[in-house]
């Protein structure tokens, strides 16, 4: 376990040193925010839809702050399974799929919550009915804070079974870009899943790009009541679960037929 | 029982190749990396593992470090087979592709062996007193701070050699460990690499181009061409049966003198004297001497081996690799 917790902190120290990328990144999520809800606004002028105003901006604006946990790939990974230095860590006493996934983990973590702060301060700051509002009450903030959590587990397994297609196909652009496509989609980045038509919703929060992002983001605005929570916690531990266990299964697949190519 | 058994190991590659360059179509050819290779190492040995390019050295380290299947064919290192028991049998043993990296890019290398140290639970005082050996055998010591970007390639090798070690593996797979090395890391590892192997037992196969790696550290050798095993031995008895040919540098007193030198004698003119090179089997050296003599009174003259380098080329010719 130590080794794994080691993994984590050291990929954790080395985004730390990626500050620049951190500031770009802030000030693309910013301006991707201010346009978006500058767009809400324009929508709820002409015709306001069910959900608040202040629900769109704030989902708006956590959607922002956790870009970086939905759309972050390691390169180095990536780099690994091109050039055959995955035979390294194929030499390791160690579980290659848990291996890469606390690695996924503490990029995705670390990226996110370098960016979040500032951002969610900045969004904060911003005049009512453009930034983001407080949390519906405590216990909503705590669970939506539990669904976080839980929405990191899974989108770090759907990472790793990218990571592990990668490993056949050796090239990630493929399978990145169909991936980040229904991510940005269906997770709510575009357009707030809360606003697709209703009988569209009922499908697409079952699907586990919902459980990232959007699942924790309506318990925190309290679009999802207290009450609810469990059932949409145990449908987040329930996709993740499913996600670790093919990825298990298609690396320890990768893993017999394996070739490291060159000398 | 030998401590690392191979039995009729076998693997094939395919390699989709295109009909012609032109061509949409493309055909897939079998390569045999490995035919039938088996060989026996005890505990404690060090062994030299050569032959030319795609001989198949490499992917026998990778199914002898787990990282591969072979197609068929049985190997047992200590009671365990690589590539079945991968995650118990990797602590035991410390690999280095001299082609890849396993430290981390971005941060200092120390880091990356502190990681280390917790993935082959090394104990602390345990992981110090073998970090100090090893930096100060590999002339680290002030590289420890420097992230592994910011080194050139020689340090870059020597880094990735001390995190290869540092868990004190009792099997070592070499692969090509002296990539771009200056002479002094080069010696200095040699020497290192004969005390592990003298100081800890520690079982070494050491593939590698550079014959004279070979020749300073390993007394068998193993030659392997197009996947199948050539010989398994002592170098020093590969190298007599190839080692026929002497050259001669000579010089003498007066420019003028040319020696009369029978067919079977190469002759050339270099600077103000002459290269020669014969064979002591056909010409004996004393004769070649009198030969030299008449033609005048010689100022100075050397006799040497053939480069090991030119055996080595002339050992794959002969056996048509």
């Amino acid at each position: 376990m130590k080794a794994y917790l080691s993994v984590f902190r050291m990929r954790f120290r080395l985004e730390t040193h990626y500050r620049g990328a951190a500031l770009g990144g802030i000030a693309c999520q910013v301006f991707f925010g201010l346009i978006l809800v500058a767009l809400y606004r324009a929508l709820y002028a002409g015709k306001p839809q069910s959900m608040p105003l202040s629900h769109v901006t704030t989902y708006v604006w956590l959607q922002q702050a956790f870009f970086r946990m939905l759309l972050a790939s390691d390169a180095d990974l990536m780099d690994k399974i091109r050039s055959g230095g995955i035979a390294y860590d194929l030499c390791r006493p160690l579980h290659l799929y848990g291996f890469y996934y606390v690695r996924i983990m503490a990029q995705k973590l670390m990226g996110s919550l370098l960016r979040a702060g500032p951002m969610l301060l900045f969004a904060a700051l911003l005049p009512e009915g453009w930034g983001i509002a407080l949390p519906a009450s405590v216990p909503a903030l705590i669970l939506s804070l539990a669904a976080l959590t839980l929405g990191l587990c899974c989108i770090c397994a759907m990472e790793n079974l990218t990571m592990a297609f990668t490993m056949r196909t050796l090239d990630q652009r493929g399978i990145q870009a169909m991936m980040n496509l229904l991510m940005m989609i269906l997770s709510g980045n575009v357009l707030p899943l809360t606003l697709y038509p209703d009988s569209w919703q009922r499908i697409i929060t079952l699907l586990p790009y919902a459980q990232m992002l959007d699942a924790p983001i309506r318990l925190y605005t309290g679009e999802t009541a207290v009450p609810q929570a469990p059932a949409i916690l145990l449908l987040q531990a329930g996709w993740t679960l499913l996600l670790v266990g093919a990825g298990c299964l298609f690396w320890q697949r990768n893993q017999r037929r394996l070739i490291i190519q060159g000398g | 029982m030998s401590y690392i058994q191979v039995r009729d190991l076998c693997k094939r590659f395919y390699v989709r190749k295109k009909r012609s360059s032109e061509s949409f179509l493309r055909e897939k050819e079998t390569i045999q990396a490995l035919a039938d290779v088996s060989f026996d190492i005890d505990r404690g040995e060090l062994i030299g593992y050569i032959g030319p390019n795609g001989a198949g050295k490499s992917t026998t380290v990778k199914i002898l470090s787990g990282i591969m299947t072979p197609d068929s064919g049985e190997v047992r290192v200590g009671s365990q087979i690589p590539w079945k028991d991968r995650k118990s049998y990797v602590k035991h043993i410390g690999v280095v592709f001299g082609q890849r990296m396993q430290l981390w890019w971005d941060v200092p290398i120390l880091d990356s062996y502190s990681l280390l140290k917790d993935i082959y639970r090394i104990p602390e005082d345990a992981y110090r007193k073998r970090l100090s050996e090893l930096s100060e055998a590999l002339n680290l010591g002030d590289l420890l701070r420097t992230p592994l970007r910011q080194m050139s390639l020689g340090q870059r090798m020597r880094s990735e050699l001390c995190g290869s070690l540092l868990h004190r593996p009792e099997i070592l797979f070499l692969d090509e460990p002296t990539i771009g090395l200056d002479a002094v890391s080069k010696l200095a590892l040699r020497d290192f690499l004969k005390w592990e192997n003298q100081e800890h037992r520690t079982t070494i196969l050491l593939t590698t181009h550079d014959m004279e790696d070979i020749a300073a550290l390993c007394s068998r050798v193993m030659v392997l061409g197009h996947g199948r095993k050539l010989y398994d031995g002592q170098l020093q008895d590969l190298l007599r049966r190839y080692d026929r040919r002497r050259t001669v540098e000579i010089r003498y007193d007066r420019s003028g003198c040319i020696p009369v030198l029978p067919a079977s004698v190469t002759m050339q003119r270099e600077g103000d004297g002459f290269r020669l090179a014969y064979q002591p089997e056909t010409l004996p050296t004393a004769e070649l001497l009198a030969l030299l003599q008449q033609a005048g009174s010689i100022r100075e003259m050397t006799v040497q081996p053939q480069n090991i380098d030119y055996l080595i080329a002339e050992m794959y010719r002969e056996m048509g690799l």
